[in-house]
């Protein structure tokens, strides 16, 4: 199974397709580094749109930077639903220096060489804010033909290039097929949204009864010659009890009986 | 003392809503950067009257300073003659540093521990002695004036020169020791001061201070911060193009801002492969306007920010969503209060005005706060416990509210016998008004509560000085400012841990006292949570049932005790009723509590009536309690019951409304078959009984009355 690339594709300006694939993403931890922070370790609780796409790109097996463009405005949709009850715990975790002088670049010599801290060093404890079971149903949508029949593929079969994570490579994420779903758009209105509610923090109806919480992530990244940025943030409203939110006033979309809206 | 201007004169200035949205950000507060970003704008927008530099100024920093003696020091610079050279009669200047003198001085500080502050102008740390004094005063010709980056941006600058002269004078020779004579002369002693130069540039001038003297000391300022948005600790030209993060525009960005709150510095390399320093904007991308308004933040936050248990708490209000001109001042108002006056928590403030404030409290849900513990274990290396974005006021304020009615309850009933209705016996538990945790005022209370003491005084201390992720008061204190639930079975780990600690000479029964009071608490205001066995813990009692009016009746005086023992067999019956954790399908845990309460009724007796030193509770202590040893202890006790109430000719048992349930509680008991509870729930419920039996009696006036038996009459 060799790892493929994107290279020479250019089928992707067809517009979006009318159906979107639907999977489960499950796992026992979690951890999505919020942008703002290097020196703690606090995570989202919505899996970032950016998370979304390098997961799918991992179980494709693409190339590192080069599926931004199959993941851009336009020719993908994501839609994100937490399903159950989105709770974090602090875990403590003993971490290695990575400071300049404690790194270790092995061989000392060639071309092909990495680096690494030195493990017989002393380990600092750091807390890391970690999603416990974390649940999300991911509604996707590809222009690219190609990517969106081999994810198919990839998902009836259950099989993954790289294995799946939810943030860290060590927390490994179970990854389930709902079906490919009819994507019927709805016009401005008033609703209950299932999915995490996209750009449209003003217009969520607070009540009492439901605990409705923020947070701004990464949504859109492209490549450079020096690696990659991230070109567009968005903000996110979601209940922390997985509740539908009542929103005023946005574009909706129907997916399998549910309201979600996409990004 | 503050500079920031008074709320009415920023809602005069700002009473346009259409400029002042403009001023503002055009899309809801989501993240920790926005908030900041916000109350930077809103701290440049108060303060910006001061020039141009206004926004690279630090004054805040140092109003500490105002009308202190000795707190601005400076070098008396003469640069009128073909040399540059210190004042030979009078090198140093002394005085008092104050408001009048902000712009002259000109301030800008920067965070690091070691280096020195943007501007000319450097402080000095706390109480230096003279020699250290001088070293900084030496350090503003040879740190500053010497500086690449400051060099470079004065190059063009037609007073450049006076910099040039500044470090080519401060190469001079012996001028250290000059300094430090002069120093040891004028000061009397360690200071903490603003230490800076003053140049004359005339013959016939005065000496000037840098804002006096030359835009030069601001330029060469601002570039220095500026740099440091590029270059710290091993990132030296952190730059490249990019999403701003805040206002999404795409454009420059840097990657070393300064953060008011240190989530994000420049080195670590971590779970990123290849991550380079240089390329930390990509990560972490915010433009060079953003990051000097994040900057401006620090005094805003640095007020809502106190320290407790180890740990910085950041405590910061905001209004859910795009900020509109009302509350952006009514923002303001909050943080100006809060920057005033820093004898109170800023919850307490903020509760304060909200309290005083009808406009503010019909913002209801939509007022918010980001709640976060930030324990710094050396100045770079940082841990979170917990933050939060969605903290709301009522959460403390509710739970303070539940603590308030479970003192007032006659569980507590911290008014005292003679306003109580029933006064021939004393409440359940004791409730000492030398504690804080047993004072039934809004206000106090709140503040125990955010000062964390109110998880101090019922959780197991912590191992060492230093705040860890261990540290479950932090996070409780956490979580109860964010309305998180708390887990229960931690909460009786805590307690269990807490008592064994404190279980030497007496029976902690003020402290398990505290805890039940909290934990009531906690259930009420819906902050706890538990699984399975647990369940019936985490769940509020009932309260609202009328105690008095079932006391009030009838029941029959009994012969162990008369009218008292009625009293204590309703009292018992009823908190038994009202408590769901000793339910009569909880055998374990109501076994372990009626043991308790069997012990401390005894032990009240041993010491009271036998006037004993080894009494029951010190037989049977609580770590004694355990699963497999409880239906032991149980009958062990059940036997000194009988002994005592034989010794003492009693018709019947003594504490029979105790020894009656216990009896038959214990056959449910399955000690072979799975143990449901952990030891800790047991000791938690067992240390309960003990309270609640120990604080069990009546005054002997009553007792006479009654009829007690004889000899505790004649041995009392």
């Amino acid at each position: 199974m060799a790892q493929e690339s994107l290279e020479g594709r250019t089928d992707e300006d067809d517009g979006l397709p009318e159906t979107c694939l639907s999977f489960e993403l499950r796992g026992e931890w979690g951890h999505f580094r919020r942008v703002e922070g290097n020196i703690v370790k606090q995570t989202y609780r919505i899996i970032p749109r950016t998370t979304v796409a390098g997961l799918v790109a991992a179980m494709l097996g693409l190339d590192r930077d080069s599926y931004y463009e199959a993941f851009s405005q336009n020719v993908s949709a994501v839609a994100v639903e937490p399903i159950d009850e989105l709770r974090a715990i602090n875990m403590p975790m003993n971490t290695l220096s990575t400071a300049k002088e404690h790194m270790t670049t092995m061989p000392s010599r060639g071309h092909a060489r990495i680096s690494m801290p030195d493990p017989s060093e002393l380990r600092q404890q750091h807390n890391y804010e970690v999603l416990v079971e974390p649940a999300y149903r991911v509604d996707l949508q590809l222009a690219n033909d190609d990517l969106r029949n081999r994810l198919q593929d990839r998902l009836r079969d259950g099989t993954s290039y790289y294995p799946p994570s939810l943030g860290l490579s060590e927390h490994l994420a179970e990854v389930t097929y709902l079906g490919e779903f009819e994507v019927t758009p709805h016009e401005r209105e008033t609703t209950d949204v299932d999915s995490a509610v996209l750009e449209a923090v003003d217009s969520v109806e607070l009540t009492p009864e439901t605990e409705v919480k923020v947070e701004r992530s990464p949504a859109f990244m492209t490549a450079d010659e020096g690696g990659r940025t991230t070109t567009a943030f968005q903000s996110i409203a979601y209940a922390t009890g997985a509740e539908p939110l009542r929103v005023h006033d946005v574009k909706t979309h129907e997916v399998d009986g549910r309201r979600v809206m996409f990004s | 003392m503050s500079l920031l201007p008074e709320p009415s004169t920023f809602e005069k200035r700002y009473s346009d809503d259409e400029k002042l949205a403009s001023e503002l950000p055009d899309r809801p507060i989501t993240s920790l950067r926005d908030l900041q970003y916000v109350y930077g704008r809103l701290y440049t927008l108060a303060t910006a009257g001061g020039g141009e530099y206004a926004a690279y100024l630090t004054p805040e920093k140092s109003t500490d300073l105002f009308d202190e003696p000795e707190s601005l020091l400076y070098l008396r610079i003469d640069l009128s003659g073909n040399k540059p050279r210190l004042d030979p009669e009078q090198p140093i200047g002394v005085e008092s540093y104050g408001e009048e003198k902000v712009e002259a001085v000109a301030h800008s500080w920067f965070n690091a521990a070691k280096g020195f502050d943007h501007s000319v102008t450097h402080r000095t740390g706390k109480n230096k002695e003279p020699e250290k004094v001088a070293e900084y005063l030496h350090e503003r010709l040879t740190a500053w004036a010497a500086d690449d980056v400051i060099q470079e941006a004065v190059a063009d600058h037609e007073d450049g020169w006076i910099v040039d002269a500044l470090a080519a004078l401060g190469e001079s020779e012996g001028l250290r020791e000059r300094i430090e004579t002069a120093v040891d002369e004028q000061l009397d002693g360690k200071t903490t001061a603003l230490t800076t130069v003053a140049v004359k540039l005339d013959s016939d001038g005065e000496y000037l201070l840098p804002g006096e003297a030359s835009s030069v000391f601001n330029e060469a300022m601002r570039a220095r911060k500026r740099s440091k948005l590029v270059s710290k600790g091993e990132a030296t030209n952190s730059i490249g193009e990019a999403t701003d993060l805040v206002t999404g525009n795409r454009g420059p960005t840097v990657g070393t801002a300064e953060d008011p709150l240190n989530y994000f510095l420049g080195k670590q390399l971590e779970k990123f492969p290849g991550f380079d320093p240089d390329e930390a904007w990509r990560t972490h991308p915010v433009s060079e306007d953003v990051a000097v308004t994040l900057m401006n933040a620090r005094t805003f936050v640095d007020a809502c920010d106190y320290y407790t248990m180890g740990a910085n708490v950041y405590y910061l209000p905001y209004f859910f969503g795009r900020l509109q001109p009302t509350e952006a001042r009514e923002l303001y108002r909050m943080l100006y209060a809060v920057v005033r006056e820093q004898d109170m928590t800023p919850i307490q403030h903020v509760y304060q005005q909200f309290q005083n404030d009808p406009a503010l409290q019909e913002y209801g849900e939509r007022f918010r706060f980001y709640v976060a513990a930030v324990m710094e274990h050396q100045t770079k290396r940082f841990d979170v416990f917990g933050d939060t974005l969605d903290g709301s006021l009522m959460s403390p304020v509710e739970l303070i509210g539940s603590h308030i009615d479970v003192l007032e309850s006659p569980l507590f009933d911290v008014h005292g016998d003679a306003e109580r209705d029933t006064p021939e016996l004393r409440p359940a538990f004791p409730a000492p008004e030398s504690w804080d945790i047993f004072v039934p005022s809004e206000h106090a209370l709140l503040g125990t509560l955010a000062t964390g003491w109110y998880f101090e005084q019922t959780f197991a201390p912590a191992d060492d000085d230093d705040a860890s992720a261990d540290d479950y008061r932090i996070r409780a204190l956490v979580a109860v400012l964010s309305g998180e639930p708390l887990d229960v079975e931690t909460v009786l780990t805590e307690y269990v841990e807490r008592l064994l600690e404190d279980e030497g000479e007496e029976f902690p029964s003020f402290r398990v006292s505290a805890q039940y009071a909290q934990l009531c608490a906690l259930a009420e205001a819906g902050l706890l949570t538990g699984r399975d066995a647990y369940k019936p813990v985490a769940e509020p009692r009932q309260l609202t049932h009328n105690h008095t009016d079932d006391m009030q009746q009838d029941t029959p005086a009994r012969a162990d005790g008369g009218n008292v023992a009625a009293a204590r067999e309703t009292k018992l019956e009823q908190f038994l009723e009202q408590t769901p954790a000793l339910a009569e399908d909880q055998p374990e845990r109501r076994g372990s509590f009626l043991l308790g309460a069997l012990v401390g009724q005894v032990t009240g007796y041993q010491q009271v009536s036998e006037g004993r030193s080894t009494t029951l509770i010190d037989q049977y202590p609580i770590k004694a309690v355990t699963e497999s040893k409880l239906k032991r202890l149980a009958s062990d006790v059940l036997d000194k019951n009988i002994v005592y109430s034989r010794e003492n000719n009693m018709a019947g048992t003594m504490y029979s409304e105790v020894v009656d349930r216990l009896v038959t509680t214990l056959p449910q008991i399955d000690i072979d078959g799975d143990w449901e509870l952990d030891t800790t729930d047991l000791r938690f419920y067992y240390s309960l009984g003990v309270a609640y039996g120990m604080n069990n009696w009546a005054s002997n006036d009553d007792e006479q009355a009654d009829g007690q038996p004889a000899t505790e009459e004649e041995e009392a």
